[in-house]
């Protein structure tokens, strides 16, 4: 069935699925997808460059997480880059069950799909700002 | 539960670092009954528990029961994506402040959430009730109760020692909290200072409430 697929989607669907895995059993394993020009931001907040996103992801307090994955879309750039857009629920823990959205933007550099840009938000709306 | 029969509905919110304990405290305060009514578009998780408040006035006499539906939030675990912004504490009237005492961590950033407390509840000192969870794993405790004691004391709050797990002092510090709360409301013949939502007086005429109520002075104030 991939076969059948656009490129794009092949691309964005195999790292959206790397991604999460990588992220629910060993979120040290993420270093590999980012470059030090990749941003990401977290529930607002900007972090730039693998070392600091790096940081940030692997420093999230709880101990286990498991993703699940809802919708996603994907988009081909001008640019030749490959937009991604993720809508899912996640769970940390023994917390109740939360969605979010999440945005990549993969780029090809020397053969290798990397994450240039990242945009996490959890899915909640009881807030001001 | 839910139904309009009380005289005041109050809102609590429990804080702390990730993992103290916060979910279990509440589940432990509301009998273990699975009350919970979480709202996943919103993020918000509370509890809710009836109690009646008999207050004892100045001149020793047992004051009338106040029927109060407490709503108990729960920061279901957003804390650890985002730090918690202004609208989630604005709305709340008490605040359950509950750090682990097997992680002295927890304890260090008490300090950092008295500040976030000062800085966006209603006001700049909101009745909080310090609560070091977790006092059943007495042989891995890393926080000293007197070390505690002096921080509370310090903020001028009380301090309990709780355990979520078999229940220890649980129903005493909310109701210490609630005590603060209604005599601060007590001391404050003008309500008008109360925010929002913060309280919420049922409109309910209580008449046919309980034989003490005085209706006058229930169920009229508009904040």
């Amino acid at each position: 069935i991939m076969e059948n697929k656009p490129v794009w989607e092949q691309i964005g669907a195999g790292f959206v699925q790397h991604y999460y895995q990588q992220f629910d059993t060993n979120r040290v394993l993420l270093a590999d997808l980012y470059t030090d020009a990749s941003c990401l931001t977290w529930e607002g907040q900007g972090f730039q460059g693998k070392n600091a996103i790096m940081e940030k992801l692997t420093n999230l307090p709880f101990q286990k997480i498991q993703h699940s994955i809802t919708a996603q879309d994907h988009q081909p750039t001008p640019d030749s880059c490959v937009i991604s857009m993720v809508v899912g629920q996640l769970k940390v823990d023994d917390d109740p069950v939360m969605g979010f959205h999440q945005l990549f933007l993969l780029k090809n550099i020397d053969n290798k799909w990397i994450c240039s840009n990242d945009m996490f938000r959890l899915a909640l709306h009881n807030f001001g700002c | 539960m839910s139904d309009g029969d009380y005289d005041y509905l109050i809102k609590f919110l429990a804080l702390g670092d990730s993992g103290v304990g916060k979910t279990s405290f509440l589940y432990q305060y509301t009998d273990g009954k699975f009350n919970s009514k979480f709202i996943t578009t919103v993020g918000i998780d509370f509890r809710e528990k009836r109690v009646v408040y008999k207050s004892n006035g100045a001149d020793g006499i047992a004051g009338r029961g106040q029927r109060i539906h407490i709503q108990l939030w729960d920061t279901a675990g957003q804390e650890r994506f985002r730090s918690l912004t202004t609208a989630f504490f604005r709305d709340a009237m008490g605040f359950l402040l509950l750090f682990d005492l097997t992680n002295e961590q927890s304890f260090l950033n008490v300090r950092n959430w008295m500040s976030q407390l000062q800085m966006h509840a209603y006001c700049e000192n909101p009745d909080i009730v310090l609560c070091g969870n977790k006092c059943d794993l007495e042989d891995q405790r890393a926080v000293k109760a007197e070390e505690a004691q002096e921080l509370a004391e310090k903020y001028g709050i009380p301090y309990f020692e709780t355990s979520a797990a078999n229940g220890q002092n649980v129903a005493k510090a909310v109701e210490v909290l609630l005590d603060l709360i209604m005599k601060r409301m007590e001391r404050c013949v003008d309500k008008s200072w109360i925010p929002d939502g913060v309280l919420r007086s049922n409109g309910h005429s209580s008449a046919d409430g309980l034989p003490e109520d005085k209706t006058q002075e229930t169920g009229k104030c508009s904040c």
